[in-house]
């Protein structure tokens, strides 16, 4: 059924909203995986989603519906009018009537939808054979999946802004496990983009395999502080972790670590992190959900806090321009940190690791919603990764946890790598970084 | 909604390449929130969740869509468009259709879908005001309610239609404490599937608002965890998260079916000390692990996992069960039509043992006491796990001590289950949330205080001593 619009935002007026507005996704994706040979499990998608504001005497009330029907736009305007009655803050709630500029665009690739579903199905069949092939040590794959998606959005407001993207993307992921003796360790690997054309079945073998055969013969090492290097991914986890505290709505309600430090160095004058979604990747965004434009900006410039993270209501209040960081679900928006990009270093990873006599380089950390107190900044998290020795990576180590503080351990960064790698799980380009000292525990 | 001969014709499709079984799940759900932070109402939303689910097995292959679009014509394209995964001739056609029913064994006298925002509101806010006076240093409070009401209609292959209908409510608080440098953060989330009733009449919800600002503070002034290997007492109630990461993942028929599980082939083999027994019971009433049916139609059961230590059951679902060659156990769990159904955790805990809480701490010469945790997750393949203690306290010499902060727990499942070395008579439940291949449901975790030898435990506070 088709959603219409002009009788929502009609309906709305009629209804004494002071403004409202409408983001309406529709959303297909197609996944299929292999195990053993067969193709296991194939599914595809096929939703639409509508998400409404509305002002009414000064308070904002949300809806989220995925129900269309000719009752539709009655039940939103009814349940946006039920939720902002009982608002009592006296917050600024604003709807927002356009940045200047847009760097309009969208991550699209409609060739992706082209190529014929054998030919993906047979991507899946030759990592997996030749997986099983690499080693005899790998003893499992646990599946081998391909997955793509497309979505189109509307944001539209009644001051008449309206803005659009589509966006594309596929991804594959395999999970293997390698076993030697009674050791058994499990690994997996994703690839995502929007041009089948990129992806390499050889290096994306290699890469995991070669990655999951050396993790075995673990051991755990000493207890002890040790000079630390976290791979890209780990270190990209912890910046974004750090990184939480720039929300404005944790600074203006006394809840965040970064309370007076805008302007102020919060880490080495090694770090820069500037924020760019405008990035053609997986993660790009040319306006967040509340419709401001998104820019390229710094975060950490020379280890200084630049901005802080705001929504339209957080940035009223602290009287600054929004930055284009809103996103929300139903109702009240709140701040996120887009693709982000480290600023790389000098050195390699080798030559960080050529001045470490005895230290650790980690390459996996797990369980952040247990370990990560990210607005105190203490942590303490499960991880695996490998002793350095003379400078050169050594046995492998698993059951080992890292334990730290954020503020401290980016204010001792000893070096950023050369080796920046875009990764999707960080939502970020980083390299290795190298700190001073870090506890780790084992035996 | 489709009418009973549109769903014959819709499995019949889906049938028609050679499929053993098809299913179609639809699901209407309402969501409500309302939140007060800092002593105001400051969100509120109503959410809508509409869409059906089709699946197709072969064997243990299966094919899943899902749609918005829940008009008979818009599921006969889907089935036609999932058929063709399949190049078989048909084998199984579906020629009646009957309705099954069933008690529900988890009434409600006030509906929770029936209580004015009003009325929440009035019900959360004393709790709120509780916290932000506790202490000048609890800088931000937040306290709110969620609810859903979802209907459900499952028609399957079998030849059955069943419906359900089940609501959920969750009281939310939280407060952060500060001393202007660092920040502890404090969490209580009872639920329940049950009516407004519950929530008034068994619910401290004013008493658990105290225990969450008196967390907060007390953590703000505890030193660092030391780390190393320890004795670990863990306190009972939401200390089950230990069971459920460290053991129950790996039961589940997701991976032990697939033999990714340090458990598979272990059935009638000791995995735990003798004074461990462990039970998962999605039938306990009003709790909020709890479900009539599971997501496939079946009801659901109480499933003795371990008894004594001995590895007794699996949790099975209709495709892990058809790779084990096992009876499913009603534990068939999806978040919603966007997910195909599989095998998950409801109510799960250990079982009580002889010893009181008091005799566990007093036996404890040095060690760790974790009187709350925070969560944590598991690798199946590996059986590795991790948790965050969210309030700790060293013991020493049968006492409990100072607090400490930043603990967290690493070991591995088969390991830990063998080094529990006292249980104690106190078990209790703590509702939450899982997070796994079917997305996130509510599961109760619990279990009474117990003790564990030598546990890895990280902390930034050096070696105990």
């Amino acid at each position: 059924m088709r959603f219409n619009t002009k009788k929502f935002f009609e309906l709305a007026k009629a209804h004494g909203f002071e403004a409202a507005d409408l983001n309406i996704s529709k959303g297909h994706s197609m996944s299929v995986t292999l195990y053993h040979g067969e193709i296991e499990n194939y599914s595809e998608e096929n939703t639409t989603d509508a998400v409404a504001r509305g002002i009414i005497n000064g308070k904002l009330g949300g809806c989220v519906t995925e129900k269309f029907d000719k009752n539709t736009i009655e039940f939103m305007i009814d349940s946006i009018e039920k939720t902002a009655r009982v608002i009592e803050t006296n917050d600024p709630v604003i709807i927002y009537k356009g940045s200047k500029k847009y760097h309009r665009g969208s991550y699209y690739n409609k060739a992706l939808f082209e190529v014929p579903f054998e030919e993906k199905k047979k991507i899946l069949f030759e990592i997996e054979k030749k997986l099983f092939a690499y080693d005899k040590r790998i003893n499992e794959v646990a599946s081998v999946s391909y997955s793509e998606s497309s979505e189109d959005s509307i944001l539209q407001n009644s001051y008449g802004l309206k803005l659009k993207t589509k966006k594309s993307d596929f991804s594959i992921v395999a999970q293997i496990t390698a076993k030697e003796k009674d050791e058994i360790r499990s690994n997996y690997a994703v690839f995502a983009g929007n041009n089948l054309e990129e992806f390499d079945v050889d290096k994306f073998v290699k890469e995991l395999a070669d990655e999951t055969l050396k993790k075995l013969g673990s051991s755990q090492c000493k207890s002890k502080k040790y000079p630390v290097i976290l791979n890209p991914d780990c270190s990209a986890t912890l910046i974004r972790a750090y990184l939480s505290s720039t929300n404005a709505e944790d600074v203006q309600k006394n809840s965040s670590l970064f309370i007076g430090k805008l302007h102020q160095q919060i880490a080495s004058k090694k770090l820069t992190v500037t924020e760019n979604p405008l990035t053609k990747n997986v993660f790009f965004d040319y306006y967040d959900d509340e419709g401001v434009a998104i820019n390229k900006k710094d975060i950490v410039k020379k280890g200084v806090l630049q901005t802080y993270l705001y929504t339209l209501e957080t940035a009223a209040k602290d009287g600054v321009e929004p930055t284009g960081n809103g996103y929300r679900g139903a109702g009240k928006a709140s701040a996120g940190l887009g693709y982000i990009i480290i600023k790389p270093g000098r050195k390699s990873e080798e030559e960080m690791m050529s001045s470490i006599k005895e230290g650790v380089y980690i390459t996996d950390l797990e369980g952040l919603h247990a370990g990560m107190n990210a607005r105190s900044g203490n942590f303490s998290l499960q991880s695996q990764g490998f002793m350095i020795r003379d400078g050169k990576l050594a046995e492998p180590l698993s059951l080992i946890t890292v334990s730290g503080n954020l503020v401290e351990m980016f204010n001792n960064i000893k070096d950023i790598g050369s080796n920046s790698k875009f990764l999707l799980g960080g939502k970020a380009s980083c390299p290795s970084i190298s700190f001073k000292k870090l506890f780790v525990s084992g035996q | 909604m489709p009418s009973k001969s549109a769903y014959l014709s819709i499995l019949n499709t889906a049938l028609s390449t050679g499929g053993d079984y098809a299913e179609i799940f639809i699901e209407e759900k309402v969501s409500q929130v309302v939140s007060i932070e800092n002593g105001k109402v400051d969100a509120s939303s109503v959410s809508r969740t509409y869409g059906a689910g089709l699946r197709i097995l072969q064997n243990v292959n299966s094919v899943y869509g899902y749609t918005n679009d829940v008009s008979t014509k818009g599921l006969l394209e889907l089935a036609k468009s999932l058929s063709n995964s399949f190049n078989g001739k048909q084998v199984l056609k579906v020629e009646t259709l009957k309705t099954k029913h069933f008690k529900n064994n988890h009434p409600a006298q006030e509906p929770l879908s029936e209580v004015s925002v009003e009325d929440k509101i009035n019900y959360i806010r004393p709790a709120e005001k509780v916290m932000r006076e506790y202490d000048k240093r609890i800088v931000r409070t937040k306290a709110a309610f969620a609810n859903s009401q979802s209907k459900i209609t499952i028609v399957n292959s079998n030849g059955f239609i069943v419906h359900d209908e089940k609501e959920r409510g969750r009281a939310i608080l939280s407060a952060i404490a500060s001393d202007g440098e660092k920040y502890e953060t404090a969490f209580e989330g009872p639920g329940a599937m049950s009516g407004f009733e519950h929530f008034k009449n068994d619910v401290d919800l004013v008493a658990l608002a105290k225990e969450a600002a008196k967390s907060a503070i007390t953590m703000l002034s505890a030193k660092d965890c030391p780390s190393g290997k320890m004795t670990v007492v863990i306190g009972n109630g939401n200390g089950g998260v230990i069971f459920h990461e460290a053991c129950g993942h790996s039961l589940e028929a997701t991976s032990v079916s697939k033999n990714l599980s340090v458990f598979s082939n272990k059935l009638g083999t000791q995995i735990a000390s003798k004074v461990v027994s462990a039970v998962d019971d999605g039938t306990i009433a009003n709790s909020w692990g709890s479900n009539n049916i599971d997501d496939e139609g079946n009801k659901t059961q109480k499933v003795v996992l371990i008894e004594n230590g001995i590895l007794k059951n699996y949790l099975i679902d209709t495709v892990g069960g058809r790779r084990m060659g096992m009876k499913p156990t009603g534990c068939s769990r999806r978040e919603s039509y966007k997910y195909e159904p599989t095998s998950r955790m409801s109510n799960t805990y250990i079982c009580n043992g002889k010893s009181t809480p008091e005799e566990i701490i007093a036996a404890t010469k040095l060690g760790l006491y974790a009187k709350t945790l925070s969560g944590g997750s598991v690798n199946p393949a590996t059986g590795e796990f991790n948790f965050g203690c969210s309030e700790a306290y060293i013991i020493r010499d049968g006492k409990i001590c100072e607090a400490v902060r930043g603990a967290s727990l690493i070991g591995t499942g088969a390991e830990v289950l063998m080094n529990i070395d006292m249980v104690g008579n106190d078990c209790a439940r703590s509702n939450g949330m899982c997070g796994s291949a079917s997305g996130y449901v509510p599961v109760d975790i619990g279990q009474p205080t117990i003790r564990v030898q030598n546990i890895l435990v990280g902390g930034n506070g050096g070696e105990l001593k």
